[in-house]
């Protein structure tokens, strides 16, 4: 198998692809200090098909949670657009769950409660959030631990109950930001596994933002590599494990795992000062 | 994953009974130093005390001027037997809670309100840092002339020295709030309003108890600073009144009473943070 990186100067593939789940054009951001704009992202151009895992990796500082601030709606981008499902939006995008490093649980609400969150904003009828919320956290392994509030609960279990909590309201698109990044190695392995999982088997799409070629490699089928500031795309890596794909974990044994992590790894060129 | 659930099983609180050794070891140490503390406060405050009632033997001038311990401990029988030291309590103890509910009331809801607007925010607050800085004591002349000499004007004083403290640490606790946990909740598609009531207030209870047990002592200052104006019962009354006449062990007999209400009240609202806040309990 041969690992080639493809170029996404694709500007076409916006026309002919109306439906697709996130379809970014030309977006640039940039911020203001001491008078000047001081631009963050140049020119980026990306999709996402529907059911496809896409991961964006870069250089440290390279305005990755600008681009997600962006695409979920909390900030407004200078140039290029944004289109959901086909449409602009203003403001939050429909059915697109969003997931930090923080779990960001209230700590006055059990796990039950912060999962149940996004169900009750939409008004969702209670005994129905509760139902779907239950399931969802006996899922995700949490079976026992709907009535704990999260100061009781270690990082990993938190981060579960933060996944549930975007799940939950079936999201059609998950935008993740470095969600795993502050857990052990194991702890992270086995959650990224039940996600992926979860994210395939309801045909979800999923961009997962990081700054860990392994894991960019082991979940995503395409890879997208992100330049410096002002941040373009460099590359992209479509990964093609085929049916190996199913175990995220052995996944990581396979000779072209890291081939493709050693590539990508040469491309993201992370100089040593 | 399964690391995980056993590592939470081993945290989580046990039944009663069945406690490991090591378990009851660590509780039993915690619970000796605990009564090493409280033994030695109770010798130090005995030590002070002896000393106080040896300076200061019956009849000489320094049981005038200050009072020795034994006849403040005659006042408090006396007062508890006439019954003014109850009624004294009752009536302050009363003031001081309304003006406590009242003053925390308002001012809490209006420095939570104020996270609505910024530009609401910004206008009022050089108002606020104004009247916060007006010494409540020097209100009290106008106060009594406004609400008159009886419960009203107490419960005023004690308001107003309540208020702009329970605005000022409300609005810090609103505005405190992860400015990532409102944009989850924004992604989630919630209102500004939902964001208010489901986050904002609930994150901001913690400051609020702050202030609540801050304000105790302010609301409880106010009430005996507005007996102390013009009023015919109360503690505050009873302390201006025995200072008049120059009988200094009933000054402190009343002070006794004052801080035996302070600390109650305080112990009170304590009990409440922790009815209130269930979840820093189980932590």
């Amino acid at each position: 198998m041969s690992v080639e990186a493809v170029n996404e100067a694709r500007p076409g593939e916006a026309v002919n692809g109306a439906a697709l789940p996130l379809v970014v054009e030309h977006v640039a951001k940039g911020y203001e200090l001491d008078g000047r704009i001081v631009p963050v992202i140049a020119d980026l151009s990306l999709t996402l098909r529907k059911g496809e895992i896409v991961s964006i990796v870069g250089p440290s500082g390279c305005g990755k949670t600008t681009l997600l601030n962006t695409l979920c709606g909390l900030l407004a981008p200078d140039t290029g657009r944004i289109r959901w499902h086909g449409r602009q939006v203003s403001g939050q995008p429909q059915n697109v769950g969003y997931m930090l490093q923080k779990d960001l649980l209230l700590p006055w609400r059990t796990a039950l409660g912060n999962t149940m969150l996004g169900l009750e904003i939409r008004g969702v009828a209670a005994a129905e959030a509760e139902d779907r919320s239950r399931a969802m956290l006996d899922q995700l392994g949490l079976h026992g631990f709907a009535d704990h509030y999260p100061s009781t609960l270690s990082g990993g279990m938190r981060q579960r109950v933060a996944l549930a909590r975007t799940l939950v309201n079936d999201p059609d698109v998950l935008l993740l930001d470095e969600p795993f990044a502050a857990l052990d190695f194991q702890t992270k392995l086995l959650i990224e596994n039940d996600m992926v999982d979860l994210v395939r088997k309801g045909g979800r799409s999923m961009l997962l933002i990081t700054h860990d070629i392994e894991e960019a490699v082991s979940l995503a089928d395409r890879v997208i590599v992100l330049t410096q500031r002002p941040t373009r795309v460099k590359a992209t890596y479509p990964i093609e494990f085929g049916a190996g794909r199913a175990d995220v974990i052995s996944l990581r044994e396979r000779p072209d795992f890291s081939q493709y992590v050693r590539r990508i790894w040469a491309d993201l060129d992370i100089a040593i000062q | 994953m399964t690391t995980d659930i056993e590592t939470a099983m081993v945290d989580a609180p046990k039944p009663m009974g069945g406690v490991p050794a090591p378990l009851a070891r660590a509780r039993w140490k915690r619970l000796r130093t605990g009564i090493a503390v409280l033994a030695t406060q109770v010798l130090v405050l005995a030590a002070l005390v002896a000393l106080w009632e040896y300076a200061t033997p019956k009849g000489s001038p320094a049981a005038f001027m200050f009072g020795s311990p034994s006849a403040i401990a005659g006042f408090l029988v006396q007062m508890a037997q006439d019954g003014s030291l109850w009624r004294d309590a009752a009536v302050t103890g009363m003031e001081t809670l309304l003006g406590f509910f009242v003053g925390n009331l308002v001012g809490t809801l209006i420095g939570l309100s104020l996270w609505y607007s910024r530009f609401v925010s910004r206008v009022v607050q050089p108002f606020v840092i104004a009247l916060g800085s007006i010494p409540i004591i020097a209100l009290a002349p106008i106060v009594i002339i406004w609400f008159g000499t009886g419960l009203i004007s107490k419960v005023a004083m004690s308001t107003l020295s309540v208020v702009i403290v329970a605005l000022v640490t409300s609005y810090k606790g609103a505005i405190g709030v992860d400015s990532d946990q409102i944009n989850l909740m924004r992604t989630l598609g919630a209102s500004k309003f939902q964001i208010f009531r489901k986050l904002v207030v609930p994150a901001s209870l913690t400051d609020i108890f702050a202030g609540l047990k801050l304000t105790v002592g302010f609301a409880l200052i106010g009430a005996i600073v507005g007996e102390f104006m013009s009023s015919s019962e109360g503690l505050g009354h009873a302390i201006f009144k025995a200072g008049s006449l120059y009988i200094i062990p009933k000054v402190f007999a009343a002070l006794v009473v004052t801080i035996v209400l302070a600390l109650v009240l305080t112990w009170l609202v304590g009990k409440i943070e922790r009815l209130l806040i269930p979840w820093r309990r189980q932590a």
